[in-house]
């Protein structure tokens, strides 16, 4: 089992290196071309004061790009896992708090957000995705090196 | 082997160095681009301190502020259940009505918020206002509103002025469309339609959908 687990490892960070910082990409991407929506959403969780809410749905995107690429490149896997797997936790926090205070809305996760009908809420599939993703993030943080990566 | 080594280290170095490169400029320029532009045109019914909104009835008290997008479909209902109340009070002056047009659902918001401007210049906002939302597509972000159909609803509602084609051509409000997001933003307004009559916000699973309950709202907020 060990000895199988030692040959696939680095081909597992190769493709948990994918998925995580492709999914990142594609949330930075999806929300960069509407800044206020990306605003909006932050807001809509009620957690942070609305100047900080502000500021992080203007630059959440580029950082989730910036991560992305390093996890694509495989360039300091080791915090960009890290970072992408503190992202995650976030996310997972932020949906579990609006949920237990009855908020209806979407996560925003990948450009959409803000206030929604409560039928509507897709809580439970965001924050299994949210785990799935975090996994993945510690994954990377143990197993940083893997296959068709620039660090060394 | 260590040459192999160090060009390998030299590109990840690179690597890092020019996707934090892309993280900084791109936060830089976004950062920048949400906040107001104090240079940009507005129209002359605008007022910096009610957030950049469409100020009808200036002089009057209560205030009622109305954040709307024309592209939002919840909107749109807004406007047909208390739109008709909404505007009688707008013509009664029994209140100062400001209308802050936001514009995240797409660009085409951003369109039907320059016409609604372009048609306040020629004090035909209240009958833009309606005549938008009455012909909101039926999906977001559809095209209806490209090319001249913005200046075909201007024709509907009789506005015929040289001045108006020109600003729906030029877009002469557009920036001014970012100077509402930003003053939204800071007033936390996260969904639309919002309403607030002196400050306070309306109960938005209450208050918008039924008439009865939003006249009520605007009378206990000093609407006679």
């Amino acid at each position: 089992m060990v000895d199988k687990f030692k040959v696939s490892q680095p081909w597992l960070t190769l493709i948990a290196r994918l998925i995580l910082g492709g999914v990142l990409i594609a949330a930075g991407a999806l929300k960069i071309g509407n800044l206020q929506k990306s605003a909006m959403a932050v807001r809509a969780y009620e957690i942070l004061p609305v100047q900080l809410a502000n500021f992080l749905g203007y630059t959440l995107p580029w950082v989730e790009i910036g991560v992305g690429l390093l996890l694509i490149t495989g360039a300091a896997v080791k915090i960009s896992g890290l970072i992408g797997a503190i992202t995650m936790l976030t996310f997972i926090i932020a949906i579990s708090q609006a949920w237990a205070r009855g908020l209806s809305i979407d996560c925003g996760c990948f450009g959409g957000g803000g206030a929604i009908n409560p039928e509507d809420t897709r809580y439970i599939s965001e924050i299994i995705r949210d785990l799935g993703l975090f996994l993945l993030g510690i994954y990377l943080y143990f197993y940083p090196k893997g296959r068709f990566g620039l660090d060394k | 082997m260590s040459v192999n080594n160090g060009g390998d280290k030299g590109t990840r170095n690179l690597v890092i160095i020019m996707v934090s490169f892309i993280v900084v400029i791109g936060v830089v320029f976004s950062l920048i681009s949400s906040r107001s532009n104090t240079s940009a045109t507005v129209p002359a019914s605008v007022s910096a301190a009610d957030g950049y909104g469409i100020v009808l009835n200036p002089n009057t008290k209560p205030t009622i502020d109305v954040y709307i997008d024309y592209q939002c479909p919840i909107c749109r209902t807004f406007e047909i259940l208390n739109g008709g109340y909404l505007n009688e009070v707008i013509a009664q002056n029994k209140a100062k009505v400001v209308y802050h047009p936001m514009t995240f659902i797409g660009p085409e918001s951003i369109l039907a918020a320059n016409a609604a401007a372009c048609a306040a210049d020629e004090n035909k906002f209240v009958g833009m206002n309606l005549a938008l939302f009455q012909d909101q597509s039926t999906s977001e972000n559809s095209g209806k509103w490209q090319g001249d159909a913005l200046l075909n609803i201007g024709k509907s509602i009789g506005i015929e002025s040289a001045k108006f084609e020109k600003c729906i051509k030029d877009g002469s409000y557009i920036n001014w469309t970012g100077n509402v997001a930003a003053a939204s933003a800071k007033a936390n307004v996260n969904g639309t339609p919002t309403i607030f009559v002196n400050g306070k916000e309306l109960d938005r699973n209450s208050e918008y959908a039924d008439p009865v309950k939003f006249k009520a709202a605007l009378a206990a907020g000093g609407v006679k």
